[in-house]
């Protein structure tokens, strides 16, 4: 019997239609895969089933009676309740108080609430004392209570947004086993997921979504990895396709050997873009940072890098994922954050000059077209594309020989993608090597020569042009491995 | 943006403080007929220039994203070890040199815990606090020390072109600390720190070197105070500089420097410690009794951070 169902949802972003008219429904008792690219809604859809955020346009349904969530309490007083990927506990708190947060009034009976912790932390198979403090706690213990905490709620519909992106093999057949349990006492849960494998192993129907519409809802048993992989990139076009060139001279290699992690190389070649594809959890997400020295045990070539000062002094420089944490300095203006990395470059006797600066800048501003072309205004009143601008002037007036792009163009938009995009073609035809980690796997196809594909903390293959859109996402889900 | 309308919140935020302190002036120059007096102001100056050569320090610190409470303590100490060493026999500027590097080598060892140790600064200088100050006491007995040589008297009470000689010292101090600031690629890495630690050490600054630069600096700072003081007070005493940190800290942020680091400057903190030291002045013209000059200055504090807290959330 059909517990949820939404119905012609759609939510608007400003201008963007994040979703137009998606619909959605839910069995008593199934688990229901929800898949598509970065960006395809998936994340959107759930929010607004949680009660995150309102729909535009579309009604909701819950056991036959229309419902319309005004925030997130409301959402849990009628059982729906999601498991964020950003873990929602509070650290220094025991896992019995987190079990109960926001529902403790007065004074609060210790040993009341132990023995409920107790029962809870049971049906979840969490054999932990309920006064352990929070932090103390794995990745995936973390999760389970926070499924506990759920359950506590009277949660009949669960959402799992990425549940297992942080998980070790052993914890995730732990976190399957638990959802096959809710699931034979009658819950419902939405999985959020990259991975089909998974979604093959413990869905009983999946819905695909793509640029914020509805593909299709298939049983597992009527489809293939193959049908979902089509669904989910449908006919797309393959803009930035770059030409298979060949490039001979190598600039060096990195051999990433950190401790408990299986050792990588990955050699780069004058005027390559190396693409480094995989889902959250594979270990492509960790590659970037150990090659910037941020991490114990990386060597390019001979040279040991083991701090961004020793990478940087190799000729290797990072365009971090997160620009406004690890890239910029807000406060200060266009041109000090360009001069950052080059600050001993641009002194004499320890005073800055002017000139040298002034020119510096003038540079870059015009080399990237950065808009407004203002030194002097500060990087906070900057667009997101914009300031990416900045973060690559900075690191591309340090000279370097290779560069290393983290997810170059998140949070920034379309018409400023295209242009970072030509930016990043052109500095390869300059001659510098290029290791580019994205979870855009159109960006990916459209920029890189070579494309390397992680799973479980290693290279499980490597793919040369031409690429098909089918091919990389295949590889990257476990599609190909489940063929 | 048009010339006819003024700004005049950008005014405000810019000026501000200034317009602050003439306000201060103008009222107290009416309640007070001996407040606008030339040897007044001058004497206004002489008895901000510790606090302020502490505070220029302490704005380095603090647009650093650090603070340093072991200012008063250093203070005492540099005091009475440079005080020990010109008494001792030891000429006296080698003397006034040993305790600005005793300054300067306490400064690091503050600056090597935070660097390279990663302790939050307040808990170091905390430590320091206690420690110097328990040095200071060790080394004299507990003892003023007293008879120096007569440099310090030209320290403390000379006068060079009309200003006396702790009022240039202030001046050139502050002097040093702006160019620092704004003009070298140390200060530039200051500001970059104190305003985004992260995206400093990612773009290949050294950040615990400057971190334990700008501790060092604090140090040398309060050592200057220090020999600034014992040349006005004509002796040195170990229990010297008591709450001098709390008063360096108030002038850094009355005078705008954030306490989250990387913004401010220097002029600020000399605006800062001006309208404090304006205040102190103006209340003891009015014989206002002292206990309730302590409260005034603690409203006054409150009140300039509150209205800095509305003009900068209007602006962002």
């Amino acid at each position: 019997m059909t517990l949820l169902a939404m119905r012609g949802v759609t939510k608007r972003f400003g201008a963007v239609a994040a979703l137009s008219g998606v619909d959605f429904d839910l069995e008593a008792g199934e688990v229901h895969a929800l898949v598509g690219e970065n960006g395809a809604g998936k994340s959107t859809l759930m929010k607004i089933l949680a009660g995150v955020q309102p729909l535009d346009d579309g009604t909701m349904t819950l056991e036959g009676r229309e419902v319309r969530f005004r925030n997130v309490s409301d959402a849990q007083a009628r059982g729906v309740v999601m498991v964020y990927q950003e873990l929602a506990l509070v650290p220094a708190l025991s896992v019995a108080e987190n079990l109960f947060l926001g529902t403790l009034t007065g004074i609060v009976r210790y040993r009341a609430l132990r023995e409920r912790a107790r029962a809870l932390l049971a049906q979840v198979d969490l054999d932990l004392d309920p006064e352990t403090e929070v932090e103390r706690l794995s990745i995936g213990e973390k999760q389970l209570v926070e499924i506990a905490r759920a359950l506590a709620r009277e949660g009949r519909v669960l959402v799992l947004d990425e549940p297992t992106a942080a998980l070790s093999s052993s914890e995730t057949e732990r976190l399957f086993e638990l959802i096959a349990k809710v699931k034979a006492a009658g819950v419902s849960v939405v999985y959020i997921s990259h991975r089909l494998e998974e979604v093959f192993r413990i869905a009983d129907r999946v819905t695909v979504l793509r640029d914020g519409r509805l593909v299709g809802t298939r049983a597992l048993g009527d489809t293939t990895p193959d049908e979902v992989v089509e669904m989910m990139v449908g006919s797309a076009v393959h803009r930035y396709q770059r030409p298979d060139r060949h490039r001979d001279e190598r600039l060096g290699r990195f051999e990433l050997d950190i401790a408990g992690e299986a050792p990588i190389e990955i050699t780069v070649h004058a005027g390559e873009i190396v693409g480094l594809a995989g889902v959250i959890g594979s270990g492509r997400e960790r590659v970037l940072p150990s090659a910037f020295g941020l991490r114990d045990g990386a060597r390019w070539g001979e040279q040991p890098l083991r701090s961004p000062r020793e990478a940087i002094r190799a000729g290797i420089m990072l365009v971090p994922s997160d620009r406004k944490s690890q890239g910029l300095v807000l406060e200060l203006s266009v041109q000090e954050n360009v001069s950052l990395g080059t600050l001993s470059r641009l002194q004499r006797f320890g005073f800055m000059r002017p000139e040298a600066e002034r020119a510096q800048t003038r540079h870059w501003i015009d080399m990237l077209s950065l808009r407004p072309p203002l030194p002097h205004k500060p990087v906070r009143e900057l667009s997101g594309g914009n300031q990416q601008k900045v973060v690559l002037a900075k690191a591309l007036a340090i000279e370097p020989t290779v560069l290393l792009l983290d997810e170059p163009t998140r949070g920034v938009d379309v018409g400023a993608r295209a242009e970072l995009y030509d930016v990043i073609d052109d500095l390869s035809t300059r001659g510098l090597g290029l290791l580019l980690s994205s979870s855009d796997t159109e960006e990916l196809i459209g920029l890189s020569d070579r494309i390397l594909v992680f799973r479980g903390g290693r290279v499980i293959t490597e793919l040369r042009p031409p690429f098909t859109y089918e091919e990389v996402v295949a590889h990257v889900t476990g599609a190909r491995q489940l063929a | 943006m048009s010339l006819a309308r003024v700004n005049w919140r950008e005014l405000f935020a810019r000026f501000g403080l200034v317009l602050a302190l003439i306000a201060l002036v103008i009222i107290l120059s009416l309640l007070s007929d001996r407040f606008m007096t030339q040897s007044n102001l001058i004497n206004v100056l002489r008895q901000i220039s510790i606090n302020a050569i502490i505070a220029a320090g302490m704005t380095v610190v603090i647009i650093g994203r650090g603070i340093d409470l072991s200012v008063g303590s250093l203070l005492a100490l540099t005091g009475v070890v440079g005080a020990a060493l010109a008494v001792g026999g030891l000429p006296a500027g080698i003397a006034i040199a040993a305790a600005l590097g005793l300054g300067l080598a306490m400064g690091v060892f503050n600056g090597a815990f935070v660097a390279y140790a990663g302790i939050a600064p307040f808990i170091v200088t905390l430590a320091g606090l206690t420690i110097f100050r328990g040095m200071a006491l060790a080394f004299t007995d507990g003892r003023p020390i007293s008879g120096l040589p007569p440099i310090f008297m030209t320290i403390g009470y000379g006068s060079f072109l009309g200003l006396p000689v702790p009022v240039w010292i202030m001046l050139g101090f502050l002097l040093l600390t702006h160019v620092i600031l704004r003009y070298t690629a140390l200060g530039r890495s200051i500001y970059a720190i104190g305003g985004n630690e992260e995206a400093a050490r990612l773009s290949g600054i050294p950040v615990r070197r400057v971190l334990l630069f700008t501790f060092a600096y604090s140090g040398l700072a309060a050592a200057l105070a220090s020999v600034v003081l014992n040349g006005r007070l004509n002796s040195a005493q170990p229990s010297a500089g008591v709450m001098f940190e709390l008063d360096a800290i108030a002038a850094v942020v009355v005078g705008g420097t954030s306490l989250f680091g990387g913004r401010g400057g220097v002029f600020g903190t000399l605006v800062g410690a001006l309208i404090i030291g304006v205040i102190n002045n103006g209340m003891n013209l009015l014989n206002v009794p002292s206990f309730y000059q302590q409260i005034v200055k603690g409203g006054v504090i409150l009140g300039a951070l509150l209205i800095e807290r509305v003009v900068s959330t209007r602006r962002s």
